[in-house]
């Protein structure tokens, strides 16, 4: 009856306390690559899980190739040709390519026609002929402990075809990705498509959109706000319409005002639990109205050179100096105080109790002194006032306001609170580790610009960061590290985005 | 209004009482108890008898209710008296899992910790001729450094070496249960009983018979220095620092390491706090409910008290209370079954049932907001 593969109409679906989808219709062709464009919490990722079988609407009707369907679970999805590829893989990392691909659907054969087993060398011929005919090369019999985050996604993509998908959902399959990988990835979503598949392509990144995509719906507080042909709309108005205001996404930024060293690392040289270098012979320092910033593909050692300074890693050998004064084996609490502030990159394992409320969340760094406690006594009062304060000054929103258990918070609100606690100490040296993680684009923009005002406070800042752009954006000087190692530093406006990109992949180094 | 939602509507009425979330902590382990009662009374029902007679029996055995008579020298009091007189090592060993249990921590090893400082001080004042005045107090500070050092011994190897204290506790009480019987059996037996020789009146926990008007009454005197602890405990987990590092490094240790808080250093004091109060628990046991110490048996009182501290919430004042009502119900037993005809499996039955649905706790909190939301829904798709 129409031309749409897949058409999603009125959907509904609500969760305790907000509206996910509101009223939402999208149709969506055949052969086109279609973006889901918003910010966090604007309700993509709940549409897709309804199509992908996780949830079912509360409201509205999906037809799939002109048929009305109730999609009941991922099964299902799979039944009518939807597959997804989702953001943090599912794969079984001691099992081979092959076996995960197969897993759940094992081709049985039986021995002597009584013994079933799983036929997998028929399984690996098929999947080579598979990865051949898309352009994803891989050797089916290595095991995805042994991938690279780019091939594992590669296994993600084989994955769904290799269950006969013809709707495939990418969940912001970029975010893991170097700026080369990006590259290479929207090359075969290209070619998907060009073989006939269906692709949906949920992302906050406009310039992917830009490039692959054909037409983009955006999204705004579960609200679908318009359907965009992609040629003949501009990167600033997508931008526009996904924030419901215009965005600066240039942050603006005057020169640094280099003062004294605050920070000196010197061949630092972290291992992990396994013996296994991490870290290798890392030196840099930051000065006082500098940030320096840490680029690289995830896993490389960057997160552990953070630890390490903050002392939730152990320094194997190296140097570490905060000031002039040696905190390389320092209690954390010593290094907290000597002035050290860290948001770090997992919020919820690290960064919050979150079963305790936010006023104590707030004060989770400074509650063992004045005026917070007395002689072993806490002062709940302080504890009140504080987060009160906080809560205004920093806007950081939450049901219950200081008695919020931090759980129930939103991503965004959970990281501003971090924030405003490590910021309220005032120290010298500010560690930020993937700060604009899972955090919307509006919040991204007030993020950068107190990264920026408290370095010209005169505070040092060290960021941690896998966005390029947020790292091109924000910072004075850029470490590029590659396994470990520090391939490259040089004052920012030195670099290109494609030289970091090369230093990040190994390919170049001094 | 479709058949559905009045449904709905009705499952909200029957639990509005306890969809209060300020009122929860209180109201769901009420509920779990009234539910567990009323499934005692099918069971008692089953059999052929009167479940409210066979209550009301046991609260008279349990001396909350008068009995119609009493022995000589015996009245409601000498009953209630002897209720508390039991109670005490239960509340003792309650608040040592519940401490232990705010910093993320599972004491199996309370019976143990019970037994080691019940025979230390058995042996270093039960047997030593000391006068009272300087007997009790020296049995109560034995009880807590033998306890506590056992219970730190537990923190310093989950801290040290990473021994899950599950497992370091389960061993530590058969190690206990076996050297301590081979000490009594060589040096302590008393050949009559079997037991350890009975420890002399001056050092003992509870005064036994004594006389006042006209009746002859047990007073625990650990009793009262319970309650203080209970209270003591919860100032020191809502008021002090320490109780924060506490709880903090039991909701969340990696947070708690990244705030400077000394994860190693909290685990243990949580432990030797916890093996403290289990030792309190061992001589308020063995020294005061009992005066022997009968060889190769862990007392289930340290087992008893995982169950009674989560019917308690973990909380330290519930405690006092869940306590209470399980030593009730194990009081009243004998003469609930006398004058009821049941059996005293039944009352270790309803001990059962109610420790099983206090452990459902959590599903009826889940249950509660789930119904709750959907009222919510309901009211909307009204209006």
């Amino acid at each position: 009856m129409s031309d749409y593969i897949v058409e999603m109409k009125h959907i509904t679906k609500r969760f305790p306390g907000i509206v996910a989808n509101d009223d939402v219709s999208i149709g969506i062709k055949k052969g086109e690559i279609f973006a889901l464009l918003g910010e966090n919490g604007a309700g993509k990722s709940t549409l897709m899980s309804i199509l992908g079988g996780m949830y079912e609407p509360d409201e509205g009707e999906i037809y799939i190739r002109g048929e009305k369907v109730q999609i009941s679970s991922p099964n299902h999805a799979a039944r009518l040709n939807i597959g997804m590829v989702h953001q943090h893989f599912k794969l079984v990392s001691d099992y081979t390519i092959t076996e995960n691909i197969v897993l759940g659907v094992e081709p049985i054969k039986k021995l002597a026609g009584l013994f079933p087993y799983v036929d997998i060398r028929n399984a690996n011929r098929k999947i080579e002929e598979l990865s051949k005919s898309f352009g994803l090369e891989v050797d089916p019999t290595k095991k995805i402990a042994d991938l690279t985050v780019s091939m594992q996604q590669r296994v993600e993509i084989l994955k769904v075809l290799y269950r006969e998908a013809e709707i495939l959902i990418f969940d912001e399959p970029t975010a893991v990705l170097t700026p080369q990988e990006i590259e290479f990835l929207l090359g075969i979503i290209e070619g998907l498509r060009d073989g006939g598949k269906t692709i949906i392509l949920i992302t906050h990144k406009l310039e992917e959109i830009k490039k692959v995509a054909d037409r983009c719906a955006v999204l705004n507080k579960g609200k679908l706000v318009d359907v965009l042909d992609v040629k003949k709309t501009s990167v600033n108005l997508m931008a526009q319409l996904m924030v419901g205001r215009e965005v600066n996404f240039k942050s603006e930024k005057t020169p640094p005002q280099l003062k004294e060293e605050v920070l000196k690392v010197e061949h630092l040289t972290v291992k992990n639990e396994d013996g296994f270098e991490v870290v290798k012979d890392v030196s840099f320092t930051i000065r006082s109205g500098e940030i320096f910033a840490i680029a690289g593909v995830a896993d490389n050692g960057q997160v552990e050179i953070a630890d390490a300074i903050a002392g939730l890693t152990k320094v194997s050998s190296g140097k570490i100096l905060l000031q002039g004064k040696d905190i390389t084996n320092e209690r954390i609490r010593k290094r907290t105080e000597a002035g050290i502030s860290y948001i770090p990159e997992d919020r919820q394992t690290f960064g919050l109790v979150l079963d305790f409320d936010l006023s104590t969340n707030l004060a989770l760094k400074q509650y063992y002194r004045e005026p917070f406690s007395k002689k072993g006594i806490l002062n709940k009062e302080e504890f009140e006032q504080f987060g009160s304060k906080m809560i205004d000054k920093y806007d950081i929103r939450s049901g219950q306001g200081i008695k919020t258990q931090v759980r129930s918070m939103s991503g965004g609100n959970q990281q501003k609170a971090i924030i405003a606690r490590e910021i309220e100490l005032k120290s010298p040296l500010m560690i930020f580790v993937q700060p604009t993680r899972g955090v919307d684009i509006g919040a991204i923009e007030n993020i950068h610009k107190m990264m920026i005002h408290e370095r010209d406070q005169g505070k040092a800042i060290l960021l941690v960061s896998l966005e390029l752009e947020e790292i091109m954006n924000v910072a004075d000087t850029i470490g590029v590290i590659y396994n470990g190692q520090l391939q490259k530093v040089a004052s920012s406006d030195t670099l290109t985005t494609n030289e970091v990109g090369e230093y990040m992949m190994g390919a170049k180094h001094e | 209004m479709s058949k559905d939602s009045k449904k709905n509507s009705l499952s909200y009425s029957l639990i509005r009482p306890i969809s209060n979330e300020k009122w929860q902590p209180i109201s769901i382990p009420l509920v779990s108890i009234i539910i567990s009662f009323i499934a005692a009374a099918i069971v008692i029902l089953v059999i052929g008898k009167n479940p409210l007679q066979a209550f009301y029996n046991l609260f008279q055995g349990a001396g909350i209710l008068p009995k119609p008579t009493y022995a000589g020298y015996k009245s409601m009091l000498t009953d209630f008296l002897s209720l508390l007189n039991a109670m005490t090592p239960l509340v003792f060993a309650s608040l040592a899992v519940a401490v232990a249990f705010k910093a993320g921590l599972f004491n199996i090893g309370v019976s143990g910790q019970m037994l080691v400082s019940g025979f230390l001080a058995t042996i270093i004042v039960g047997y030593s001729g000391l006068d009272a005045v300087m007997a009790k107090p020296l049995v109560l500070v034995i009880g807590i450094v033998a306890g506590g050092l056992m219970g730190g011994l537990v923190g310093w190897l989950k801290y040290r070496f990473n021994i899950n204290e599950v497992v370091s506790t389960i061993m530590l009480n058969y190690i206990a249960q076996y050297v301590i019987s081979f000490f009594i059996q060589m040096y302590y037996i008393d050949p009559v009983s079997r037991q350890s020789r009975y420890i002399a009146e001056a050092s003992r926990l509870t005064l036994v018979n004594v006389e006042i008007a006209n009746l002859k009454m047990d007073i625990p005197l650990g009793f009262i220095l319970a309650i203080i602890i209970a209270i003591l405990i919860k100032f020191l987990m809502d008021k002090t620092v320490v109780g924060f590092e506490i709880k903090a490094i039991g909701s969340n240790r990696n947070a708690a390491k990244y705030a400077g808080i000394n994860v190693g250093g909290n685990t243990v004091l949580a432990m030797v706090l916890s093996g403290g109060l289990a030792g309190l628990a061992g001589v308020t046991y063995y020294l005061g409910y009992f005066s022997s110490i009968q060889p190769k048996v862990l007392s289930s009182i340290g087992f008893d008290s995982i169950a009674v501290s989560l019917l308690g919430n973990s909380h330290p004042i519930g405690v006092i209370f869940s306590s209470f009502l399980i030593s009730v119900i194990d009081q009243g037993n004998t003469y609930m079954s006398s004058q009821a005809g049941i059996r005293q499996e039944i009352s270790s039955v309803i001990i059962g049932l109610i420790l099983l649905f206090s452990a459902c706790g959590e599903y009826l909190k889940h249950k509660v907001s789930r119904v709750k939301e959907k009222e919510v829904e309901r009211k909307e798709s009204e209006a």
